[in-house]
């Protein structure tokens, strides 16, 4: 059939997805890995500048500052704020979004699939009205309300939402966020050329973006979006590349805003729409999952099972999906959305629509969605989809992996959900880690990159190093897509979870890999870990509770690893966030950090020796707990 | 015999080509992002200058007739006659730096750190004679062709 493009690739956990690349007759992210092998060292570890005309400035035993006189610490520690207020500003950039189209809902009268959600948030919040529409409009601007204030005014729901003895510290060390995203700018500001130059007061800013990171953007967005979109339920779920069905008119959707997607997905299973979907020659529409909003879809599954597929993969998946030649339109939102998509595209004749100009694709068209003109885009979107069906269907080879993934992950997991399966209290899990019959709580978060051993292959080997010693793994994020396709969540998993985790999952049939879904749902895990600190009676630090982003990628995981230091939690990173030419930096995100909010940074790119510097960590937890 | 050869007008300065060679000399162990980039004692055994036309990437030739060893009043220098490899042993050294003022090409210069050894490359020895410089070069500016004497 097709010549392979170039059979020398990048590796991956995922032995028949790798298989199936390096067939591929095109070039992927998986082929441009070793040729990008060589890295620049001062990038590595962030000491080269290029914050003004005298640059790029990098450090070396024979300049040891850059013209300006930044050193080493200024330059390594300035890049970082960069790069965490850019991470915050997308998230914020995504509960901005969800609490507008929330506030439209109200306004309009429509769909609220969450009532449950509703009435728990709103609680939260003090907010006490008995109609539905009218108090999620009172949410989503108070939402709206904290994120647009000032710098300088802190924000309200923080302590409504984060657990008060977390609160009190940031009150206490001074990094109470003000509005969300004018920290982003202060942040900015403060890292721009010849302004900031003091390691420590940067640090700090870090922290206070990871809390509005982590509370707005992550545990916020969750919430509202489960309004919207319905909340979470548990269910076995198909998952892997074998979901796409290629009698349909297939849409792959990436990105992190699921609220845009909440009147296509009505329209596109409306009998008037299929019926032109089947005139054109297919069953219907189906919508493939891909990226977060792929994962955020499928945890709330259980209310799309007509429209929604199943998750094919993460970030990395997605040349590979739309290689398959059966995706006939790609609708993005944000990211991850790679550019590497494009010639893929552009081969295979995709239809690209970019839902939200942040994202805006190169040659993909743009139909910015606004939520008064919902109708109209959904049916600009549903004939684009017909049309590029019509076009490439026949002309375009269909290149299927029929056999990729499984049909019984188990999806749907959150803070709610999972309480729920415990009897509506946490008590269970609590007597479990007392009795050791779970030693700890890890969660594996995060994204996937491709050079952490390859593409999930540290996330893969960690985790099952993790379950191996009785330590239960919660996901969050592309880990998430990684570790499902390779049957981690699924119940027969427990096979590989030492002999006691192993006990438990078999006794209750579940996996020893719970699936939170998005990145977006780390703010699941901290109300997970809010509510477990509390029903003990203990904070955060405190609990045998370990997080772990073993292949992150972005600046929104440097963020939320923020977050995860604020909380007081051990965050394991694969490779080292491009500060190792700042001891400043690594002395107080790996060491001083522990007296300041409980929380470290612990690097270490090999699953082995990572499992164990985790597991010590919480044997050391346990036994202050005395358990 | 190997030889490193540089193509000047592909060099961009990117300096990858020091790191390599203060990662494979460096004395304690460790990856490229814990080299301390600001001790002395890591400094590089290859420069990068900055010239009218873009780059000089100056090297150690490890000459035919190589001026360092004919200066050599100790024998710490020394050429290997099959591998054609100028070799420095800082145990017989005796620190007076006539290599110094007499390469040709302004390559050798004592240690910042202790002014007590010669800073020289070794075409890395350890690694099998397979120069991380080389390895490490993203332009492939510099590389290594087989020469005969």
């Amino acid at each position: 059939m097709n010549k392979c493009y170039d059979c020398n690739i990048c590796t991956s956990a995922d032995k028949p997805l790798e298989e199936f690349i390096a067939g591929l007759p095109m070039e992927t992210a998986f082929h441009r890995v070793e040729s990008q092998s060589t890295k620049c060292g001062f990038g590595l570890q962030g000491v080269c500048c290029r914050l003004c005309a005298n640059g790029p400035c990098r450090i070396t035993p024979d300049s040891q500052r850059g013209i300006c006189g930044a050193d080493a610490d200024t330059i390594v520690i300035r890049n970082f704020l960069r790069a965490v207020a850019a991470g915050s500003g997308c998230y914020i950039h995504v509960v901005e979004n969800a609490a507008r189209n929330l506030k439209d809902t109200a306004i309009s009268g429509g769909a609220l699939k969450g009532l449950g959600a509703l009435d728990r948030l709103s609680q939260k919040l003090g907010i006490f009205e008995d109609d539905p529409h009218k108090k999620a409009l009172l949410v989503a601007e108070a939402v709206l309300a904290d994120l647009y204030k000032p710098e300088y005014e802190t924000m309200d729901i923080t302590k409504k939402i984060a657990y008060d003895p977390r609160y009190h510290k940031w009150e206490e060390l001074g990094i109470l966020p003000g509005g969300a995203k004018s920290e982003v700018f202060k942040a900015i500001v403060k890292c721009s050329t010849n302004l900031n130059s003091d390691p420590v007061d940067m640090l700090l800013d870090c922290l206070r973006l990871g809390i509005s990171t982590g509370i707005y953007g992550l545990t916020l967005t969750n919430l509202l979006n489960d309004i919207m979109l319905g909340e979470p339920q548990l269910r076995m779920a198909p998952v892997g590349l074998h979901v796409i069905d290629p009698d349909y008119i297939n849409v792959m959707i990436t990105g992190h805003q699921h609220s845009i997607f909440v009147d296509l997905q009505e329209r596109l299973i409306s009998p008037e729409v299929i019926k032109m979907a089947q005139d054109a020659g297919a069953k219907g529409f189906k919508l493939i999952g891909c990226t977060c909003v792929g994962q955020d879809l499928q945890l709330r599954g259980a209310h799309y099972t007509e429209i929604f597929d199943g998750h094919a993969g993460n970030n990395f998946v997605s040349e590979a999906v739309l290689a398959t030649g059966a995706i006939d339109a790609v609708l993005s939102e944000f990211n991850c959305t790679l550019p590497g998509i494009e010639p893929i595209c552009d081969e295979l004749l995709i239809a690209q629509i970019c839902l939200d100009d942040v994202a805006k694709k190169a040659n993909a068209q743009l139909i910015n969605f606004v939520y008064e003109d919902r109708e109209r885009i959904s049916n600009e979107i549903i004939n684009q989809l017909i049309s590029s069906y019509s076009t490439r269907r026949g002309s375009v080879p269909i290149n299927l992996l029929p056999e990729h993934g499984n049909t019984n992950t188990l999806t749907g997991v959150s803070e709610v959900t999972l309480k729920a399966f415990l009897g509506d209290t946490w008590q269970p899990l609590i007597d479990l880690i007392v009795a050791g019959e779970i030693k700890g709580v890890a969660g594996v978060l995060g994204c996937s990159n491709l050079v952490s051993g390859g593409h999930d292959v540290l996330t893969v080997e960690l985790t099952k190093e993790l379950i191996a010693r009785d330590i239960i793994v919660l996901t969050a994020g592309c880990s998430s897509g990684g570790l499902e396709n390779v049957g981690l969540m699924t119940p027969e998993a427990a096979q590989f979870a030492g002999p006691k985790l192993r006990a438990v999952c078999e006794q209750l049939g579940i996996p020893p890999v719970l699936n939170f879904g998005p990145c977006l749902a780390i703010g699941r895990l901290e109300l997970v870990a809010t509510e477990l600190a509390e029903a003990i009676g203990i904070d955060i630090p405190q609990l045998p509770l370990v997080l772990s982003a073993p292949q992150w990628l972005e600046e929104q995981a440097l963020a939320d690893g923020a977050f995860g230091l604020a909380l007081g939690l051990p965050v394991h990173l694969g490779l080292p966030p491009f500060v190792t030419g700042s001891s400043i930096a690594v002395k107080v995100l790996t060491e001083d950090m522990k007296a300041l909010t409980g929380g470290q940074i612990v690097i270490n790119p090999d699953a082995k020796e990572s499992a164990q510097l985790l597991e010590e960590i919480i044997n050391e937890k346990r036994a202050a707990l005395s358990i | 015999m190997k030889r490193i050869i540089i193509k000047e007008e592909e060099c961009d300065g990117c300096k990858n080509c020091s790191l390599a060679c203060m990662q494979a000399h460096r004395t304690n162990s460790g990856t490229l992002y814990d080299l301390n980039l600001t001790d002395l004692a890591n400094e590089s055994r290859n420069f990068i200058l900055a010239v009218d036309s873009g780059y000089a990437p100056l090297f150690c030739r490890h000459c035919d007739e190589p001026e360092c060893v004919r200066a050599c009043i100790s024998g710490a220098m020394t050429k290997d006659p099959e591998s054609g490899i100028v070799s420095y042993d800082e145990e017989v050294c005796a620190k007076c730096f006539m290599c110094v003022m007499s390469c040709s090409f302004g390559i050798l210069k004592p240690d910042r750190a202790t002014s007590q050894k010669v800073v020289k490359c070794d075409f890395c020895a350890q690694d099998g004679y397979d120069p991380s410089c080389v390895k490490s070069c993203p332009k492939k500016a510099i590389l290594i062709e087989e020469v005969t004497a």
